[in-house]
């Protein structure tokens, strides 16, 4: 059972940069984003995350089923969201609105406004998502904790943070071994059960004794860091990060778009546009 | 130190006990969240993984709930490839759930300190309070994604307290139930 997160962008110019800049620029550009409303300028966001997102050399072969979850996932929250919004938007109201047609079986109408609405949620999701992507395919997973602890986490809990990742395979293989031995008896917990609340009952026998048998076996773990004298002293990483001169020069320039985009939306606003040929569609 | 009967001032103590606890707690619940039962009919999905945020949140204390529940998550997320960061909030709300049920020696006292079938059902109420309070934090949608309806964040905040509070209220008190024996037998 390989459950272990994917290093695919190894190598790649992204992967060579400070994990640090992968966690900040996710931060800086997800906050971009936020302020803008305009799809025009959202397509430019999107093609600027599509530029970053390229640079990390993730096989598509290998995540295209994540593309697919993503797809799916945005399309469904974007949809409902035009549902329940029943054609209006929140400077527009339905009497206000261009209603083009009205969604069959449902009968929620659908607005210029409000279409525009979601295809601009769309396209924001979308690039929130590609920005995303590179923390998850081009941080090695060892990275997590050091990069953590120098954004400013407490020490403790950064160890945590690389502990979890130590802790992956080792307790998806216990999960794995405790399936299989419920199957040499017999049992499997994704068959035979009958409704959803049995299929919870049966994930019962598989769930505990891998929870249990982990915090239990966690006792090795606990004796060999207090050995160690764990938490009396300042901690030192093996791995040291640096920011080198590309790294501050990414930083600056998605901090200049944070920037922009902020004294933009101060200065002028920003609010959905609603493409004219939409409007035109709505009966008069 | 952190377990059912706890003392309130050891409620909050960090030692190397609450960070492997918690490691393990996110780790599992990490590696867990892959299994997931739809309902019937409906676009919710129990995720019988859930159940470890409260049960460690129950069992160890809010600081090994809630990061059990907030890097649970992330690392689910960067599991499943959607990046830890990405639906930071959502996180958050998941660590609230671990929090708020680890909280439990102050609003269940007579639950957590009673006997075994008590601590078990203590364990099912915290994670219900812990599941629809914690989960109020995904409205902060309708800030972030300024777009989004209070009636859309509503619908996803429904899908999931049902999905989740099904699978906690099941799977809590007969993790208890399991734990609690292992749990004289270490002496803890």
């Amino acid at each position: 059972m390989n459950i272990a997160p994917r290093y695919l962008g190894r190598g790649s110019w992204l992967a060579r940069r400070d994990p640090r800049v992968l966690i900040l620029v996710v931060a800086l550009f997800i906050f971009t984003v936020l302020q803008i409303w305009d799809a025009r300028i959202v397509l430019g966001l999107l093609a600027i995350a599509l530029i970053y997102y390229r640079t990390g050399n993730i096989p598509w072969s290998q995540i295209r089923r994540n593309w697919t979850v993503v797809f799916v996932f945005i399309g469904l929250l974007v949809l409902v969201n035009a549902i329940v919004a029943g054609g209006e938007t929140a400077t527009v109201s339905l009497a206000d609105a261009h209603v083009i047609f009205h969604l069959p079986l449902l009968g929620t109408p659908m607005s210029a406004e409000s279409i525009s609405v979601a295809v601009t949620l769309f396209l924001r999701y979308l690039t929130m998502a590609t920005i995303g992507f590179p923390v998850a395919f081009a941080i090695a997973p060892n990275d997590f904790g050091v990069a953590f602890r120098r954004l400013g986490v407490p020490e403790k809990f950064a160890f945590g943070i690389d502990l979890t990742f130590r802790f992956l395979p080792s307790l998806a293989a216990d999960f794995q071994s405790t399936v299989d031995a419920q199957r040499i008896r017999g049992y499997d917990w994704s068959a035979g059960a009958k409704g959803f609340l049995g299929k919870i009952r049966r994930s019962g026998p598989v769930i505990v004794p891998t929870v249990v048998n982990a915090i239990a076996g966690a006792e090795d773990t606990i004796d060999a860091m207090d050995l160690r004298a764990f938490g009396t002293g300042k901690r030192t990483w093996v791995r040291q990060l640096t920011f080198d001169r590309t790294d501050r020069l990414v930083l600056l320039f998605f901090g200049a778009l944070l920037a922009a985009a902020t004294v933009w939306g101060f200065s002028h606003g920003s609010a959905i546009w609603t493409p004219e040929f939409l409007i035109d569609l709505a009966p008069r | 130190m952190a377990t059912m009967k706890m003392e309130r001032g050891a409620l909050w103590e960090v030692s190397s006990r609450t960070i492997v606890y918690a490691a393990i707690g996110a780790a599992l619940y990490g590696i867990l969240l892959v299994a997931q039962i739809p309902i019937p009919g409906s676009t919710v999905s129990v995720r019988p993984a859930f159940a470890l945020v409260p049960f460690f949140g129950y069992a160890f204390g809010p600081i090994v709930g809630l990061f059990t529940g907030l890097v649970g998550n992330a690392i689910g997320d960067q599991i499943s490839g959607w990046g830890a960061l990405t639906s930071w909030n959502w996180s958050i709300a998941n660590g609230l759930v671990g929090l708020i049920a680890g909280l439990a020696p102050l609003y269940l006292a007579r639950w957590v300190n009673g006997n075994l079938r008590d601590r078990a059902i203590g364990g099912a109420v915290a994670g219900a309070v812990g599941v629809v309070i914690g989960f109020l934090f995904t409205f902060t949608d309708v800030i972030i994604q300024a777009g989004q309806t209070v009636g859309a964040s509503t619908t996803s905040y429904g899908q999931a307290v049902i999905g989740d509070l099904i699978g906690t209220v099941i799977l809590v008190p007969i993790l208890v139930y399991a734990w609690e024996p292992v749990k004289a037998q270490l002496g803890r």
